[in-house]
């Protein structure tokens, strides 16, 4: 177990690195000098010459990244150009609210997903089933925006039940519930989906094998077949595949953030590229990155734990 | 974004010696409604945007201040826009301009791919290299790369179709890469060896023809996909920037007016939805019925 753990995180430690360099090349690249910018439209060259030899701007690349590297390690990911705030301080402010959203998402599409697959697969063919499986189509079709704009338009806008901007507040108040749940909504709405559909497949294959007849011809009543023989094996392909979904997740936080103005990462990310903040651009999307990263480390470490073949292989 | 996508189900790759018997594939495809109904909506879709010019019959650039925010219905039937430019029209060019969005960044990602794909079932020393190379690429999301190419080229349809194409790269070649490794088991791949047959030619004669299906279906997908992802950057801003006609970036404006004409970002995420959900069905049905025994 420990070792599959540290295998692992070794094969992490190059796409870490991966993500890094891309982080440096993006300020490399950028049509703008920080030294020019930081001096300000009045500057004289000699200025602008002391703030590169100040900033280690004339120093050879690699030498620049290490000291790159460096500034990382300490937490200094710089200083927006726009506000002057450091990079990190707005990111710790966000990194919260987005992984609030995000698991407020999946509290509630995950069992759903589960639920709706599961008995679409015990009435195969059914009514049900093909309504399911229709589901799950569009749901991997739809726009994230255009459910977001929807909820807004009925639930927000016409029928006034719920606020649609901004995040209301700590998440065990009303108000911080309130304000939660459009977002969530939509973000989980496009997830529960594709969760049904994978939890179908999973519940099929295993129904068909030799333990779910054994059950049944043992005489097991037919509710706990399906929970304990069927669901429960069916949950390890399930984990997996909801850690590959990840990815989906957080792309559908951008776009849900945006629109419902929530104050999170993504959020963060776009506005900054939109108004060519590069620090902020660049921090934004090393965090992404890496948080991504350990959320799939921490899904691989789990699916170990569910299924013990993962550890022998 | 890495959409999820629409099969959960790995694409087909030729399990047996033979490859699955082409005859009938039009029935088989069709055996269900809605694969038929996909396929004509999705040729609907190709058409209207191949002749938009032609069906439009205005420009969709044209303002017509006395006409504004008209809801659909009556003189413009899907309405004008907060400029009072004919919604029909614009949602016609924006069709167009997604779609060849989506087609550049399939053919060119997947080209890419495909050749990686290819190289890697061909030549085992770089296998591993590139195989992990394409695992680092899979591994992050399609919106960081949208995101990342926007903030180092600037916000347009380029980075995002930049973006698109990447995204689409190393699922291509795992793909391709699979379905050679089967077909470069066959004996007529040693007798073509054999006869001293080139690896450029082996793989251009012999091998290439032999993964179409798999390609093909994929492409099929991914489309859908590379639309969804694309719509969804261009919405947030960095793709097509306004007053482009191009259907993220319209949903996009449209919020601005969602409350007193919601039709401004309803009709083209809807169009959004329904090109995208016609490639995905398409995309399962011709899986299908390109290889039965992945049927589920």
């Amino acid at each position: 177990m420990l070792q599959h753990i540290v295998r692992r995180l070794l094969t992490a430690v190059p796409v870490m690195f991966g993500v890094l360099l891309i982080g440096f090349v993006l300020l490399q690249v950028v049509p703008t000098d920080p030294a020019t910018v930081r001096a300000g439209p009045m500057a004289t060259p000699d200025v602008i010459e002391a703030i590169r030899r100040d900033l280690g701007l004339d120093r050879p690349l690699w030498e620049q990244f290490l000291r790159y590297l460096w500034r990382l390690a300490q937490g200094d990911l710089g200083v927006s150009i726009i506000n002057n705030v450091p990079v990190a301080q707005e990111l710790g402010a966000t990194i919260g609210p987005t992984l609030e959203l995000m698991l407020a998402s999946l509290v509630w599409s995950i069992p759903l997903g589960l639920l709706l697959g599961t008995v679409a697969a015990y009435w195969r063919g059914s009514l049900f089933d093909r309504a399911v499986m229709a589901f799950a189509v569009a749901g991997v079709s739809i726009p994230v925006f255009f459910v977001g704009l929807v909820l807004i338009w009925y639930v927000g806008f016409k029928w006034q039940l719920l606020p649609f901007t901004g995040r209301g507040g700590p998440i065990w108040t009303i108000e911080g519930l309130r304000a939660i749940a459009l977002p969530a909504l939509t973000l989980g709405g496009v997830f529960v989906g594709p969760i049904a559909r994978m939890t179908r497949t999973a519940v099929l294959d295993v129904l068909s094998a030799d333990h779910v007849r054994t059950a049944r011809a043992k005489g097991l009543a037919e509710r706990l077949v399906v929970l304990r023989h069927a669901l429960r094996n069916a949950l390890i392909p399930v984990v997996t595949l909801i850690g590959l979904q990840i990815g989906f997740l957080l792309g559908g936080a951008v776009v849900t953030e945006t629109i419902f103005s929530w104050p999170g990462v993504g959020r963060l990310a776009v506005g900054a590229i939109l108004s060519s903040d590069f620090p902020m651009a660049q921090g934004t999307i090393i965090v992404l990155s890496l948080g991504f990263i350990v959320i799939n480390l921490i899904v691989d470490i789990l699916y170990a734990v569910l299924d013990p073949r993962v550890r022998a292989s | 974004m890495s959409a999820a996508t629409a099969t959960d189900t790995p694409i087909l790759v030729p399990a047996s010696d033979t490859p699955p018997p082409r005859a009938g594939l039009l029935r088989r495809l069709f055996t269900e409604p809605g694969a038929a109904i996909a396929a004509v909506m999705a040729i609907a879709f190709v058409l209207a945007a191949v002749f938009a010019p032609w069906l439009a019959g205005a420009d969709p650039y044209e303002t017509n201040l006395r006409a504004t925010l008209r809801p659909p219905g009556g003189e413009y039937l899907l309405g004008t826009d907060v400029q009072g430019r004919d919604m029909v029209v614009r949602c016609l060019y924006g069709l167009r301009l997604t779609l060849l969005m989506g087609l550049v960044a399939v053919v060119i990602g997947g080209s890419i791919g495909i050749l990686i794909g290819f190289l890697a079932a061909f030549y085992r020393r770089v296998d591993g290299l590139l195989m992990r190379l394409m695992d680092m690429l899979l591994s992050f999301p399609a919106i960081l790369f949208g995101l990342a190419i926007a903030a180092i080229f600037g916000p347009g349809v380029l980075a995002i179709v930049v973006a698109m194409s990447i995204a689409t790269v190393p699922l291509m070649a795992r793909i391709v890469r699979g379905a050679a490794l089967v077909v470069m088991k066959q004996d007529y791949i040693d007798a073509a060896r054999a006869v001293g047959m080139s690896d450029a030619r082996l793989i251009w004669r012999h091998v290439a023809p032999n993964c179409l299906s798999p390609i093909f279906v994929f492409a099929t997908l991914r489309f859908g996909q590379v639309i969804l992802l694309g719509s969804a950057l261009s919405f947030l801003g960095l793709g097509a920037q306004p007053p482009t006609a191009e259907l993220g970036a319209m949903a996009s404006e449209g919020r601005n007016f969602l409350f007193f004409a919601p039709h401004i970002s309803v009709v083209p995420s809807v169009l959004i939805f329904l090109v995208v959900l016609a490639f995905n069905v398409l995309g399962d049905a011709l899986r299908d019925a390109l290889d039965p025994r992945l049927r589920i």
